[in-house]
């Protein structure tokens, strides 16, 4: 008996200081930045940025990046944060659609400060930002192989997405579903950019034949599917990055990645990530949102970046991470323009999801 | 003390039904601003809100127009329906063998048949995965010989059978310490063979325990979220899976909110006939039990054989073949880093801090509304809609809440009382499950004789019913913090870095390339199973009720 209130009463006070830490007016200005789950950057620079910058951060965790979206979408009567990270290209058409997104106030840089950021794609205007999305980074969704499995095998690697759908292929490739995960909608973007529309789905009902395999997200393609974890399949969409990455989180600091990217024309799509502000926010949160978007574009994150978020610098000019040797930049990938995501890519989606699932 | 009592009978009963309206009102409130009312402001948004604008909205109609959707409810039913047929198949040979024979390590199988309980979902799945997945220790070899369980539904029917095996094993056990002795010795003096004794004497009886037992397993398969999400894939999820695709990644509200409602008619219909059958079960009176029997004979050693080695596979193996991951992952890999790592401290820290504080919350939510269960049993009805809605938090789909929540509270979505609320309504039916089961129990003399001489009705629960029902209490508290522990669903609300907690940090790295991530993630699941583990025996302690032929808390289960 006496035990079981001793932990009722050890309970009801771990409560009380809990209840006690709810949201206190803070001296400094309150941002509240909402990201995806995958964003990750060192606590002292952000620790030296509120210092800095007199501003206190909350950042929340929205799930997966089209899922964050998604929340900040029905939200947005009531915006639950002030500022944004993790919104690319390929979500950035919903993201206006959904009318949450505030225009820039004119404070950030000039073009002639960022020309990387000008020519990083066809979905920016010629300052480099496009209905207030600041570019902070980008990346690469392509096919990664397992290398121990082809040299085992014996067998070449494909040299083209028709290559891949042929018999020799059979089985071998995992893709995480276009619908629940931003890789796997990045991929199919690229087929359907490089063979076009009506070959692109051709491609992918012949791979269904061909025993391509689905799953939800790209964390159960890599650590079920893949056969470098421990799955069946050795080609797995993932990005141009994950090679480097293996080097850096492995046991004995390997010099050579055991997996390595698969180039294929059509099966390469560039990523471009960015911060924006949300409508909603106070002036004062709005100046301070402004403010962590340059940090994100500072020199010190932008390095930070590239092995916590495995992606690669928007800004020009920052050195490359060693271990990004890994992790070779491709020399031909798709892109979409935004006019044609807004227009096609909810059909393509349900196209795909007709022709390989149902 | 005497002169305060009522004049008549209906003044005690006025007086009784306010007592009820202030012991109900606080988990009813509590139910309703954090259940119902988002779920049902989610569901009108879906279904006669305003659409959102420039959205993709399917125009494919409602579901049942929908070939996709139609497979999507009628595999969802299949696979609750098989799973039932699966337990009974299993677990009532299991139940028999624990029931009726004596053997060494039979009080410690019985005692690790709560094991599965215990678990959380995200372990469990990683478990399966790791013995029956295509390089697991028992897949690959299957997978060699040509049976690969990859793509197959096998894999969520084993993770529901994990889970709900033992829930069926120990509700037949219970039900057969239910017969007595002596009828069943009658039944073979007049000269039935044992066979014949079993299903005419012993079945009638057991039969209803099982049937409670399977109510839950059913309603616990037909909503299960986080096990299908896992072990599902694309073809074999549940329906569950595609209201959170439909929801948190389409936005596709009105679709999902049509499927949400046929399912919440379902579920409710479901959880009404399982509090409907788990009160008949409530009898108190004395039983001499069949005396257990030692191992003798072929039969009763092939039995034995079936009925632990079947138990061992399914709901042992799984937990060995996770562990033995993880040691590799220690031993052989850099699974011990993840020590050193501030972020493990934090998580676990986060992790037993919300648990412990989700657990005064939901101990007072599941006392308040077992007691206004039990102050309300003379009206029948009434009794029946509020146990049943104890359930409402383990059926309801977490997918539905979580945004319901976002579209009623967006501005308490990232504060930490909402966060420990979230955990506390998932947590309380546990206890208020178990609690409501030993009150049905309890004999009313206690309490009256103790009314007799004088003492309150604060006074009687303080010092006569929760002594009394008092392990029930813990054993119920117990389940909720191991269930909090690694609870999934709460992870589909916002999240803030630093209220990372242990399930979180194995997502976290888990969405990294690297072996040291998946190694870290082997070694997180072990020592979250380890604790969860830890937390159920330190609350639920060992003075455990010896033997009471009374019925035993069978129904506790986590909602996979």
């Amino acid at each position: 008996m006496k035990k079981y209130f001793g932990v009722l009463l050890a309970a009801l006070g771990l409560a009380g200081p809990a209840l006690a830490e709810a949201p206190l007016p803070a001296p400094q200005t309150l941002l509240r930045v909402m990201t995806h789950s995958s964003f990750d950057l060192p606590k002292p620079l952000l620790a030296r940025f509120e210092q800095e910058a007199g501003v206190k951060l909350q950042l929340i965790k929205g799930g997966d990046a089209g899922e964050m979206l998604n929340k900040l979408i029905l939200s947005r009567a009531a915006p639950v944060a002030d500022v944004v990270y993790g919104i690319d290209n390929t979500l950035l058409p919903r993201a206006l659609a959904g009318g949450i997104l505030a225009p820039l106030p004119q404070l950030v840089g000039t073009a002639a400060q960022r020309p990387a950021l000008a020519q990083m794609a066809d979905t920016a205007g010629p300052e480099g930002v496009v209905a207030g999305l600041v570019p902070v980074n980008y990346g690469y969704v392509n096919l990664n192989i397992d290398k121990a499995w082809f040299a085992q095998k014996g067998l070449a690697l494909p040299k083209s997405l028709q290559e891949l759908s042929s018999q020799a292929y059979r089985d071998l490739l995992v893709v995480p579903n276009p619908a629940t995960s931003s890789p796997g909608q990045a991929f199919m973007l690229a087929t359907v950019a490089g063979l076009g529309e009506q070959a692109a789905f051709d491609w992918w009902a012949r791979m269904r034949v061909n025993g391509v395999k689905v799953v939800k997200g790209w964390s159960e393609a890599y650590y079920t599917e893949f056969s470098r974890n421990g799955g069946s399949r050795p080609i797995v969409v993932s990005y141009a990055t994950s090679p480097a990455a293996e080097v850096f989180y492995s046991k004995d600091k390997i010099s050579t990645s055991p997996t390595a990217n698969l180039f294929l024309p059509g099966g390469v799509f560039r990523q471009v990530e960015g911060a924006a502000l949300l409508k909603g926010a106070s002036t004062s949160s709005q100046a301070a949102g402004v403010k962590f978007i340059e940090f994100l574009r500072s020199p010190s994150v932008q390095q930070a970046l590239q092995t916590t978020l495995w992606m690669y610098p928007a800004e020009p000019g920052v050195p490359q991470d060693a271990v990004m040797q890994h992790a070779q930049e491709p020399v031909r990938f798709e892109s979409v323009s935004l006019v044609t995501l807004t227009a096609q890519a909810a059909r393509w989606q349900q196209r795909w999801t007709q022709v390989v699932l149902k | 003390m005497a002169k305060r009592r009522p004049s008549s009978a209906a003044a005690f009963r006025s007086r009784q039904r306010r007592t009820v309206l202030w012991l109900a009102g606080g988990p009813a409130l509590f139910a309703l601003a954090l259940l119902v009312w988002p779920v049902a402001r989610l569901l009108w948004q879906g279904l006669w809100g305003e659409p959102l604008a420039g959205l993709p909205m399917d125009d494919t109609g409602p579901w049942w127009l929908n070939a996709h959707l139609q497979w999507r409810v009628g595999w969802t039913l299949v696979q609750a329906l098989a799973t039932c047929a699966l337990c009974l198949v299993l677990g009532l040979p299991m139940a028999w063998v624990l029931a009726r024979l004596e053997f060494t390590g039979r009080v410690i199988w019985q005692r690790a048949l709560m094991l599965p309980f215990v678990v959380p979902t995200l372990v469990a799945a990683l478990g399966i995965l790791a013995l029956w997945g295509p390089r697991g220790v028992l897949g690959a070899p299957l997978a060699q010989a040509g049976w690969s369980l990859e793509g197959s539904p096998w894999l969520l029917l084993m993770g529901n059978l994990f889970f709900n095996l033992s829930l069926v094993v120990r509700a037949g056990m219970d039900g057969l310490a239910q017969v007595s002795a002596q009828r069943v010795a009658v039944a073979r003096t007049l000269g039935a063979t044992s066979w014949r004794a079993f299903w005419r004497v012993e079945w009638p009886v057991v039969a209803p325990w099982l049937a409670s037992a399977l109510c839950l397993v059913f309603l616990y398969c037909f909503t299960g979220f986080g096990l299908a999400l896992v072990l599902g894939g694309q073809r074999w999820a549940t329906v569950e899976v595609e209201i959170y695709t439909l929801i948190a990644h389409e936005l596709a509200l009105a679709q999902a909110a049509s499927l949400a409602v046929a399912m919440l008619g379902l579920t409710a219909g479901m959880a009404w006939a399982y509090a409907w059958v788990e009160r008949q079960l409530a009898s108190s009176a004395r039983i001499i039990p069949v005396m257990r029997r030692p191992l003798h004979g072929l039969t009763a050693w092939g039995g034995w054989a079936f009925a632990l080695g079947g138990w061992l596979l399914l709901c042992g193996a799984p937990l060995l073949a996770l562990l033995l991951q993880a040691v590799r992952a220690a031993g052989f890999g850099q699974g011990l880093a993840v020590l050193d790592e501030a972020d493990t401290w934090l998580a676990l820290h986060n992790t037993l801090r919300f648990t412990g504080m989700a657990l005064a919350l939901a101990t007072a939510l599941g006392l308040l509304h077992a007691l206004a269960g039990h102050a309300m049993r003379r009206w029948a009805p009434a009794a029946l809609a509020w146990r049943a809605s104890a359930y409402a938090p383990l059926v309801v789909s977490p997918v539905a809440l979580a945004f319901g929540l976002l579209l009623l509270y967006p501005q308490w979505l990232s504060s930490l009382p909402l966060l420990v609320a979230a955990y506390a309504l998932l947590a309380y039916p546990f206890v208020a499950k178990a609690l409501t089961a030993a009150l049905d129990t309890l004999p009313e003399q206690y309490a009256q004789a103790a009314a007799t001489l004088g003492a309150r009705p604060g006074r009687v629960l303080w010092r006569v019913t929760l002594p009394l029902v008092a392990p029930a209490l813990r054993r119920g508290m117990a389940f909720a913090a191991a269930t909090m522990l690694g609870e999934f669903a709460v992870s589909l609300l916002l999240s803030r870095p630093e209220w990372l907690t242990l399930t979180t940090l194995i997502y976290q790295r888990l969405g990294r390339p690297g072996s040291a991530n998946l190694d870290a993630a082997l070694v997180l699941s072990a020592g979250l199973m380890a604790l969860a583990l830890l937390a159920f025996w330190l609350i639920e302690g060992r003075d455990r009720p010896h033997n009471d032929h009374r019925r035993a808390p069978h129904q506790d289960s986590r909602h996979a």
